[in-house]
């Protein structure tokens, strides 16, 4: 096997965390991965690094120390205002060879996933992909990251043993943000950069944001059937309330309640929330393989015997139009204790 | 091409010599036959719920010369074989459309949807994205023995929708105590029952259909598998007319087709009366492509009470449920449902059920049917029906 650039002899104890801006602020991954960073190094006794890219961004390092990281390599460059593949891969190369840490954590977010890649070729380590948990083993200091396999089906736990750094890429949502401490403060170490025009190959021409929503990596999905009797409003206003999205099976789609997008099931869209409702919903077997990989399902019917019920974790058996109403009650009254 | 395009103002059409080559010899040289009469178009059942119906003969055309297929209608046949019933040269239309679709995925064209459900058969050896170790999890009261060839008579081949589909697996329940009113010693493979392909074949990747066939094949070798009873007539056509010749006596039968021969040897007797109209949908698989009309009508009628009204289309002409060629993976806008119209004939005959026999047609009949909101009528399998009278 071919050795990483470098190995465990000269690695710096430390854990990297890639921060990822998104809309002006830091994504929610990366803070994520700094709670979790933290976690790990409070209990080895190392330091909590973030990497920063981008131009003028310098407004965010304040943010990554209160969330608690104790330095930012900061990047901060015109070249670097968007991401291309080829500037942030050649500044993020520069800083990890110079620092040398021992793990480095990035979001598994579509230019995360990219980025992440291409650098664990260039740094000759290996990467574990689309991490669903992370933990240290403090004896050996190896990261033990989980990843599941053939739809969910198998666990790999994976350690990796001589090459550093230790990549991952964790999924966004696996992991909690921590609190916002402003006492916090760091470091700030800029990065040397030797970018020039020439070396990015993409240029931006345009850049435009989709309307539609992912309703495969919601957290929370609210589906309606027959038995909501086209209320999706009353959906519509839960699924808000809970930060989710609404779906539907194909009766609503096809009364024009809902639009095609969002039709879940072996024809519409196969989802993976936390969390689905499944309201007024009878479970066809096309659609219930649209919503069993959600961690939990809690289904709505007024039949008992509906076969929805077999799929569900939680199972309330009563009239939608009852029971959706009091939820939204009771939920945005603990939104306003909660804000108030 | 972009020069004679540019040249006669107007895209241009080329022949590809090797597409010529690869169809002749994908489908035996089957559309060779056609002479371009176009019964085909005009009695696919698209044209039905379509304003532009599906042009059969243009794909057709296409195939004799080698011209790619552009338009994309080639994923809405259902392989319902309704033209080749009618089709004066007796052209094996459906394997024309599977071999174009062969091609499309060599050419990594397929529709979108549809490589997932492969993916869903390599990885789990069903088409439904469902865990391999729960196959068997519909029968843990049912108590099933594993065949044995020594102690069974019939091997019964559940197949993937019946294992895992709620709704399809009363249809398997059913005919399990069929059987057993019969004294019929039969197994099962339980868990390690293998997928028959008949989804991969009907999508049109033929490479990988060949794949899946010698697995199975080798399965039902090594555990003595001769006499084999399907409940899908998909997987009872697979096995039937698509798979290599694996051992001598390898036998497979459509179950209604199984049932029937019970009947006559007088295992097999109903003796409670049911009171019931009848109207039959004549799956596809069992009918047109396998020809097995009889067979389900016999059952019925052996039930006493049972009264058999036929629909409009039935038999040779019997209306598609939307459901084969792969389309029960893909999804038909509203007002393009055959089920629909199919629903609409059966109530017309004012029977108190629809019955077929075949887990597609179930779930496509019956989504139609809830559509519908047409209280007092059922769609059911036979075998549903026929446990009812035992």
């Amino acid at each position: 096997m071919v050795s990483s650039l470098y190995g465990i002899g000269r690695e710096r104890k430390s854990i990297w965390v890639y921060l990822e801006v998104e809309s002006g602020g830091l994504a929610g991954v990366s803070l994520e991965l700094i709670a979790k960073g933290r976690q790990i190094c409070n209990q080895l006794g190392w330091q909590l690094a973030g990497l920063l890219l981008g131009y003028q961004v310098g407004e965010l390092v304040a943010d990554s120390f209160a969330y608690g990281l104790d330095e930012v390599w900061l990047g901060d460059d015109a070249l670097l205002e968007y991401f291309t593949i080829e500037a942030y891969s050649r500044a993020s190369f520069q800083a990890l060879m110079a620092a040398k840490p021992s793990v480095f954590l990035l979001g598994a977010t579509p230019n995360g996933r990219d980025l992440a890649g291409r650098l664990a070729v260039r740094l000759r380590t290996g990467l574990n992909a689309d991490c669903t948990d992370l933990y240290m083993n403090p004896q050996d200091e190896r990261l033990v990251c989980e990843v599941s396999g053939f739809g969910g089906g198998v666990l790999a736990l994976i350690e990796m043993a001589q090459h550093r750094p230790q990549m991952a890429t964790v999924r966004p949502g696996v992991f909690s943000p921590g609190e916002l401490d402003r006492k916090n403060v760091g470091k700030i170490i800029p990065i040397s950069l030797d970018l020039t025009e020439d070396v990015i190959k993409t240029r931006l021409v345009e850049r435009s944001i989709g309307e539609q929503v992912d309703l495969t990596r919601v957290p929370v999905l609210v589906a309606g059937g027959r038995g909501v009797d086209g209320d999706f409003k009353m959906l519509a206003q839960l699924a808000q309330l809970l930060g989710g999205e609404i779906g539907a099976t194909r009766p609503p789609v096809d009364e024009g309640h809902i639009t095609r997008e969002r039709q879940i099931g072996q024809t519409g869209v196969v989802s993976n929330p936390k969390v689905a409702i499944c309201c007024g919903i009878s479970g066809a077997f096309h659609f219930v393989v649209g919503i069993e990989k959600a961690d939990i399902v809690i289904a709505i019917n007024s039949d008992p015997e509906a076969p929805i019920f077999d799929y569900a974790d939680y199972c309330i058996v009563g009239d939608v139009h009852q029971i959706v109403p009091t939820l939204i009650e009771i939920l945005s009254a603990e939104l306003e204790v909660s804000i108030g | 091409m972009a020069d004679f395009e540019q040249a006669v103002g107007e895209e241009v059409l080329l022949i590809d010599d090797e597409l010529w080559e690869q169809l002749i010899e994908l489908t035996d040289g089957a559309a060779a036959l056609c002479f371009q009469c176009g019964v085909c178009t005009a009695t696919c059942p698209w044209g039905l719920v379509r304003q532009k119906p599906l042009s059969v003969r243009t794909l057709m055309r296409q195939a004799q010369l080698g011209l790619r297929e552009k338009n994309g209608s080639l994923w809405l046949c259902t392989t319902c074989a309704q033209c080749e019933a009618h089709c004066p040269r007796g052209v094996n239309i459906a394997d024309v459309f599977r071999s174009l679709r062969t091609v499309a995925w060599e050419n990594r064209n397929p529709e979108k949807g549809l490589p997932s459900l492969l993916w869903s058969i390599f990885w789990n050896d069903n088409p439904w994205s469902q865990p391999p170790t729960q196959r068997a999890l519909w029968a843990n009261n049912l108590d099933i023995p594993i065949f044995n060839p020594q102690e069974h008579e019939v091997m019964l081949y559940i197949g993937c929708t019946s294992s895992y589909d709620q709704r399809a697996q009363k249809i398997a329940s059913a005919l399990v105590h069929i059987l057993r009113g019969a004294g019929v010693e039969f197994g099962f493979l339980g868990e390690e029952e293998p997928c028959c392909g008949e989804a991969v074949l009907s999508v049109g990747h033929k490479h990988y259909f060949e794949e899946v066939a010698a697995k199975t094949a080798q399965v039902f070798q090594e555990r003595g598998v001769t006499r084999l009873v399907t409940i899908s007539p998909h997987c009872y056509d697979v096995f039937h007319n698509h798979y290599p010749p694996f051992s001598n006596g390898f036998q497979p039968l459509h179950y209604t087709q199984y049932l029937v021969n019970l009947i006559t040897e007088g295992r097999l007797q109903f003796m409670k009366p049911l009171d019931l109209q009848v109207t039959f949908q004549d799956p596809c698989y069992l009918g047109r492509i396998n020809e097995t009309y009889q067979a389900p009508r016999e059952i019925l009628k052996s039930i006493p009470g049972v009264e058999l009204v036929e629909m409009e289309n039935s038999a040779e002409e019997a209306l598609c449920c939307g459901g084969g060629g792969g389309r029960m993976w893909l999804e038909t806008p509203l007002g393009e449902r055959f089920s629909d119209l199919r629903v609409e004939q059966a109530v017309q005959t004012g029977a108190d059920i629809l019955a077929t026999a075949c887990p597609f047609c179930v779930a496509c009949l019956e989504d139609s049917l809830k559509v519908r909101k047409t209280e007092s009528f059922e769609v059911r399998d036979i075998a549903e029906i026929a446990v009812r009278a035992l």
